[in-house]
């Protein structure tokens, strides 16, 4: 069994469709992108996967267990976590505390609930920053820290929108490295992202969305040769 | 924090507990008046603080369960004779189901800020227009608490000791709690919903229930400051029960002294009760509302000038003397 | 409970003229709140003031009620300007709530500095409007109120062609839509924002105005209309100015109705209920607003 299929999901906003007909699986241990161009549909299906919005239609299976309908925190607690394309910190705690929420979720006490923190912190590079407060941090650190809260909840699948939006270059090889690392220790990854060298270098699959439907499936080598895709993203060729 | 100035917090909160502890043997009646207001609005701010300032939903109207706790406890002593000691858990047990029902109406129907302010008002104003047509509680009249004499079993005393060592327990076992509860996960979660309600949500907090959980807590220990306070004054009628008067001030001791912290309200009230008490006794009966008069000034300067309060302010102080303070090998969080 | 048609009529006649006058006191935090997302709890003690004001120009200077718009207007102007510049602008950009607290704060000073001034005396002008009185039927209908529902449909009719209709009506649209474009495109915003505050507080002078006729003056009579302000302008739809209209008969029938069937303060009840009921299940308002 799959761990995540999604079956002619639908997300319909009044008239406008957002989503329409979304079918894909994911396996266990793999890094699957999903690009598409802007208003694609990508943050609705990360949305919905994530219980923030409602499918109009369509079914989330993740292990077995429908999502339909269930509120984030429910979805989190199951082993689904997702990060924020824009940095969502708790400002006036510490980075420290703002993980410690991220643990919270596999360990009750607190001093475990601590300890997990700590060593997640230092995993993604913040633990010097462990007493700073959320508001202080720069956007890099604002992005690992996205990164870390979400890796504190020990997810089995981890939704990852734009992790490296707004970074410099080298900024950009830690995350990826990062991500790298922790697919290689197990964790499976759904990953959304607009830069293209972010995606092809990590993905082993890409769903590519145009208009709230797929139209593309594939390895990063077929889909960067993929004429349809080509064509959503630079327009009509020649 | 470093472990001296922990050991000498410990001491500074041991020797303060000491103090309040045998206050009454060298203060006066009205001096131990005073210490009876600050404790009584010290522990009824920090009741608040626990869903205001901790849960970030600021109740414009929490008067709703002082008055509840005040009414309950003291119609059973006056109808059944029940003494105030049990009936004020009931009136805390009645309080926390309201609590629980208002929480759950507005938070599952995600009011928020100046809404669910205005919700918690009118509910408030309800209540004083109920009370004022329900004569079999006293109507507009209110209740009495009838003098029985020095009955410590029927939480009734013939100097403001008695009052005052009551008070003081609650106002300990209070703020205990809470410094308590904001290192339990409850604690950070609740503090996690205020920060930004979808990321909580998104790290599965259950955010309906959390603040849920945070209103009956603190309409619990509200309702429990009611009776004392019924039994303290003596006398309750609806509007100085249920009225906007004790919900501000309710609050304003905690915003004051800091939102969100263990001893914001406390400070809060030890630093304006006493003034404002004063002030009262000065112009007296030739001014009545000068005590409010103060605390509406001192709400706007707050707001203007230190609007996190004074823990705020200190903490800001510290920060900036703090700043290049590296993270601690082991990082233990005091008080 | 008492029944009967002809107190319903009454209650009726009289519920649809207050209730002119709850939508006038609310037109002005519509567009304070609605329209400039500007919380003023202290909304129901400026109408004191200017009431208190309208009081003694009638009571004492002898002048013709509806004279005193003249003076009590521009004064609620000022009024609402200088507190705006003084307290209100510094925390604009804080957290709603600190605006609540800071204008509870102002609420409280103002009620208790007309406590001091005044005492806690119940005023009541008399004036020859005081008496006059139409019959319709078994109906009374007060002169007093008829104007005052004329003077608010007019104000509000005024306020709407204003902002409309005018460069600086505009301007406070624009602002409150968007104060970053309108300031790119020359719109002054502080002042926008000053005006817009002054024009809310000076609805009320007029509302005092043509209140004092048949309505008494207390420190405390700003609380009940202050809430029903609010209550007026969620039912009708924040920045809703026919909607607050509506909503303010709705209110005005609510409580008028309510006072003559529910024994006591009962009718109170009915429309904090109905409040709750409406911020619950629709906050947008009955008939929606131009922001939530």
């Amino acid at each position: 069994m799959s761990m995540l299929t999604v079956s002619n999901l639908s997300r319909y906003f009044g008239g406008l469709a957002a989503v329409v007909d979304l079918s894909f699986t994911m396996e266990e241990g793999e890094i699957l992108g999903l690009i598409g161009p802007n208003g694609a549909g990508k943050t609705t299906v990360f949305n919905m996967l994530s219980g923030f919005i409602v499918p109009t239609s369509g079914e989330i299976v993740y292990q077995g267990r429908r999502l339909n309908g269930l509120k984030p925190h429910q979805i989190c607690n199951l082993g689904l976590t997702r990060t924020f394309q824009v940095v969502q910190p708790f400002p006036d705690m510490t980075v420290l505390e703002n993980t410690m929420i991220g643990a919270y979720v596999r360990h009750r006490n607190t001093a475990d609930a601590r300890r997990k923190a700590l060593a997640t912190l230092e995993r993604v590079g913040l633990r010097e920053k462990a007493n700073t407060l959320g508001r202080d941090l720069t956007l890099l650190e604002l992005k690992r820290l996205e990164i870390g809260k979400a890796l504190a909840s020990e997810p089995h699948l981890l939704l990852l929108d734009e992790v490296a939006a707004g970074l410099k270059d080298t900024e950009i090889e830690d995350i990826l490295t990062l991500v790298r690392q922790l697919n290689q220790e197990g964790m499976t990854l759904l990953i959304v992202e607009h830069l293209m060298k972010v995606i092809m270098n990590l993905s082993h699959r890409i769903i590519v969305l145009d208009f709230g439907k797929m139209i593309a499936e594939g390895t990063p080598q077929e889909i960067s040769h993929n004429p349809a895709v080509l064509e959503a993203y630079l327009g009509q060729e020649e | 924090m470093k472990k001296v100035w922990k050991q000498n917090g410990f001491l500074a909160i041991a020797a303060v507990l000491l103090l309040a502890a045998i206050l009454p043997l060298f203060a006066g009646e009205y001096a131990l008046h005073i210490a009876v207001l600050v404790l009584l609005y010290a522990y009824l701010s920090t009741a608040w603080n626990i869903l205001g300032g901790y849960g970030g939903q600021h109740s414009l109207g929490h008067s709703l369960f002082l008055g509840i706790g005040a009414y309950t406890s003291t119609f059973l002593f006056t109808k059944a004779g029940l003494t105030p000691w049990l009936g004020m858990w009931i009136g805390a047990v009645l309080a926390g189901l309201v609590g629980w029902f208002v929480g759950y109406l507005c938070f599952r129907y995600g009011l928020k800020g100046p809404y669910f302010a205005l919700v918690t008002i009118a509910i408030a104003e309800a209540m004083v227009s109920l009370t004022n047509n329900l004569n079999a509680i006293g109507g507009a009249m209110g209740l009495e608490v009838k003098w029985e004499g020095n009955e410590p079993l029927l939480m009734q005393f013939e100097s403001k000791a008695g009052y005052y060592y009551i008070i003081l327990g609650m106002t300990i076992m209070a703020i205990w709690l809470v410094h308590w509860l904001s290192r339990q996960r409850f604690g950070y979660q609740l503090v996690a919903v205020r920060e930004n309600e979808d990321a909580a949500e998104a790290l599965g907090v259950d955010t309906l229930r959390t603040k849920i959980q945070a209103s009956v807590l603190s309409a619990i220990l509200t309702a429990l400051g009611g009776t004392f306070f019924a039994q303290y004054f003596t006398y309750i009628n609806p509007r100085n029960v249920f009225g906007e008067g004790p919900s501000i001030q309710i609050l304003l001791f905690s915003i004051v002294g800091g939102l969100g912290t263990v001893w914001g309200p406390a400070v809060g009230a030890l630093v304006l009760v006493p003034i404002a008490e004063l002030a009262r006794g000065w112009l007296g009966g030739s001014f009545a509302g000068a005590h409010l008069l103060l605390y509406g000034a001192v709400m706007v300067l707050v707001m203007l000038f230190m609007p996190k309060g004074i823990i705020g302010l200190y903490e800001s102080l510290r920060q900036r003397l703090n700043r290049n303070r590296p993270a601690p090998e082991e990082e233990r969080r005091s008080a | 409970m008492i029944f009967s048609y002809e107190l319903l009529a009454q209650a009726l006649v009289t519920g649809l003229l207050i209730g002119g006058v709850f939508a006038l006191i609310s037109v002005g935090l519509s567009m304070i709140w609605g329209v400039m997302k500007i919380i003023n709890f202290a909304h129901g003690e400026f109408l004191m003031i200017a009431m208190y004001i309208a009081y003694f120009l009638t009571a004492k200077g002898g002048w013709d009620p509806y004279l005193t718009i003249l003076v009590t207007a521009p004064t609620l102007f000022l009024v609402g300007a200088l507190i705006f510049q003084s307290t209100i602008r510094p925390i604009l950009k804080d957290p709603s709530m600190n605006q609540i607290m800071l204008t509870l704060g102002l609420s409280l000073i103002l009620q208790n500095l007309a406590l001091v001034f005044f005492k806690a005396d119940v005023l009541t002008s008399s004036t020859a409007y005081t008496r006059m009185n139409l019959m319709l039927g078994p109906v009374v209908v007060r002169g007093s109120q008829l104007i005052a529902f004329a003077g608010s449909a007019l104000t509000a009719v005024f306020l709407y062609w204003f902002l409309q209709k005018t460069e600086a009506g505009r301007a406070i649209r624009a602002t409150a839509q968007n104060r970053d474009a309108a300031a790119l495109v020359g719109v002054d915003v502080r002042s926008t924002y000053l005006l817009a505050f002054g024009i809310g507080s000076a609805t009320l002078g007029i509302a005092a105005s043509l209140m004092i006729p048949f309505y008494y003056t207390s420190p405390t009579v700003g609380l009940f209309f202050g809430l029903i302000a609010y209550v007026v302008v969620v039912m009708g739809g924040l920045g809703n100015f026919i909607g607050a209209l509506a909503a303010g008969l709705i209110i005005g029938l609510t409580e008028s109705v309510g006072a003559a069937m529910l024994p006591g303060s009962l009718s109170r009840v009915l429309t904090y209920g109905l409040f709750v009921v409406v911020l619950l299940f629709r906050p947008q308002g009955i008939f929606g607003g131009k922001r939530q």
